[in-house]
C-alpha cells in the first residue's frame, strides 16, 4: 500500500442543481459522512462544476437547490473541494466564478484521487 | 469477502437492478458475504411492495426478499430518499397520519450514515446506477 | 488497482470521458449494460491506451446481439469473472 489515505470518504458530483436530484443526494450523503466524523472530500466534475456557481436561487415552486447546502460545507469540516479545471473551462467558467474556494485539478491529478480515497461514491 | 451493493437506479427504468441482483448471486455463489444491499436515490423504488409486474417479467421485489431470505443480507433503505418518493412502512406511514404503506420487511429504512459506514467496513461496495 | 465499471455507450454519453480522466495507469475498465457497446470496433478506439485493463460483460452483449461483435482485444468476462474483477482490484469506482 501507498501513502496514507488523505481521506476516507471521496465524494464526485457531476450534476448541477435543480435539474435532477442527484447533487443534492450526492451533498447528503457527504454531510453525513461528515457529521459522523470521517474525512470528506468533494470532486466536482462535468456538470457538476456549475454547483459551484454564484448567484443560484431557489425555483419557482420553492425548490431549494443547493446553494445553502454548499455553504454549509465549512460547518461540516468539509473544506477539500476539488473541480475539474478542465470542465470549468468548457462550461467559460474560472474559480472566480464560483461561490467557494476551491482546489482546481489537471486531468492527471483527477486520475489520483480515486486510489487516494477508502471509498468513492458517484453521484 | 464482505461485499456491499448501493443501488441508485429505479426498478423496471434501467437495468441497474437486474445488473444487482445478477451480480449479487454470482458473489454469493462465488463464496463471499452479501452484507447489505443499501438503496438510495431512485433505487428506493425497488422496495415498493405493491409493485405488481406482468406475471412474464422478473418480480424484482420478490427477489430481492429471496435473497434476504436466503442469504441474510439487510435490504437498507435511505428513509428521507424513501419518504421523498411517497415509500414509507407502517410506522412512517403512522407518523405522517398516511393510510395503508408501501414498505415491508426485509426492507428497513435507515439513515443515510449506514451507507457510509458499510462502505468503509466492508470489503468492496459495488454500486449500480441507472 | 481500482475497477471502474462504466454502463453507458460512447455513441450516446460523455461519461466515458469522465471514467477515463478517473484511472490511474493501471486500473482496469469493466463494460456493463449499454456500455458493452464501447467494445464494438467502431467505438472501440474511444478507449484507445487501455489494451489489455478492458473488459466487457458477456452477458449484457449476448442480450443485445453483439457477441461476436467485439473487438479482439477486448476481455469479454461472465458475471463470475465480473466479481473476480472486483476481487483483484481494491476497490471500485462506478460511472453511469
Amino acid at each position: 500500500m501507498s501513502a496514507p489515505f488523505p481521506s476516507d470518504l471521496l465524494v464526485i458530483l457531476r450534476h448541477g442543481s435543480h435539474g435532477t436530484n442527484w447533487l443534492r443526494e450526492g451533498l447528503d450523503a457527504a454531510l453525513v459522512a461528515a457529521a459522523f466524523g470521517r474525512g470528506v472530500s468533494l470532486l466536482f466534475m462535468g456538470e457538476g462544476v456549475t454547483a459551484l456557481l454564484r448567484d443560484q436561487q431557489v425555483g419557482p415552486l420553492g425548490q431549494k437547490g443547493t446553494s445553502a447546502t454548499l455553504e454549509m460545507l465549512a460547518m461540516y469540516d468539509i473544506e477539500t473541494l476539488l473541480v475539474e479545471e478542465a470542465a470549468l473551462e468548457r462550461f467559460g467558467l474560472t474559480a472566480a466564478d464560483l461561490m467557494l474556494p476551491v482546489r482546481l485539478l489537471s486531468a492527471e491529478a483527477i486520475a489520483a484521487q480515486p486510489g487516494a480515497h477508502r471509498l468513492v461514491l458517484t453521484f | 469477502m464482505r461485499y456491499a451493493i448501493l443501488l441508485l437506479g429505479a426498478p423496471y427504468s434501467c437495468q441497474a437492478s437486474h445488473s444487482a441482483l445478477r451480480f449479487a448471486r454470482a458473489l454469493v455463489d462465488r463464496g463471499h458475504r452479501l452484507e447489505t444491499v443499501f438503496f438510495y436515490h431512485d433505487g428506493v423504488h425497488n422496495a415498493a411492495r405493491l409493485a405488481a409486474p406482468p406475471q412474464d417479467e422478473p418480480h424484482l421485489v420478490d427477489a430481492w426478499v429471496a435473497l434476504s431470505t436466503e442469504h441474510g443480507t439487510a435490504l437498507q433503505v435511505c428513509i428521507a430518499a424513501a419518504l421523498r418518493r411517497g415509500l414509507l412502512d407502517a410506522r412512517e406511514a403512522a407518523r405522517h397520519g398516511k393510510q395503508g404503506h408501501s414498505v415491508e420487511a426485509p426492507f428497513e429504512l435507515t439513515g443515510l450514515g449506514q451507507l457510509v459506514d458499510l462502505g468503509l467496513s466492508c470489503d468492496r461496495l459495488v454500486t449500480f446506477g441507472p | 488497482m481500482l475497477l471502474h465499471i462504466l454502463n453507458r455507450s460512447p455513441a450516446t454519453s460523455r461519461v466515458y470521458q469522465q471514467a477515463l480522466v478517473s484511472m490511474a495507469p493501471e486500473d482496469r475498465l469493466l463494460l456493463i449494460e449499454d456500455g458493452v457497446q464501447g467494445a464494438l470496433p467502431q467505438l472501440v478506439r474511444y478507449f484507445d491506451g487501455l489494451q489489455g485493463r478492458l473488459f466487457a460483460l458477456r452477458e449484457d452483449l449476448v442480450a443485445r446481439g453483439l457477441e461476436g461483435r467485439c473487438e479482439a482485444s477486448v476481455q469479454v468476462v461472465d458475471v463470475d469473472g465480473f466479481v473476480a474483477l472486483t476481487e483483484e482490484a481494491e476497490r471500485t469506482v462506478s460511472w453511469y
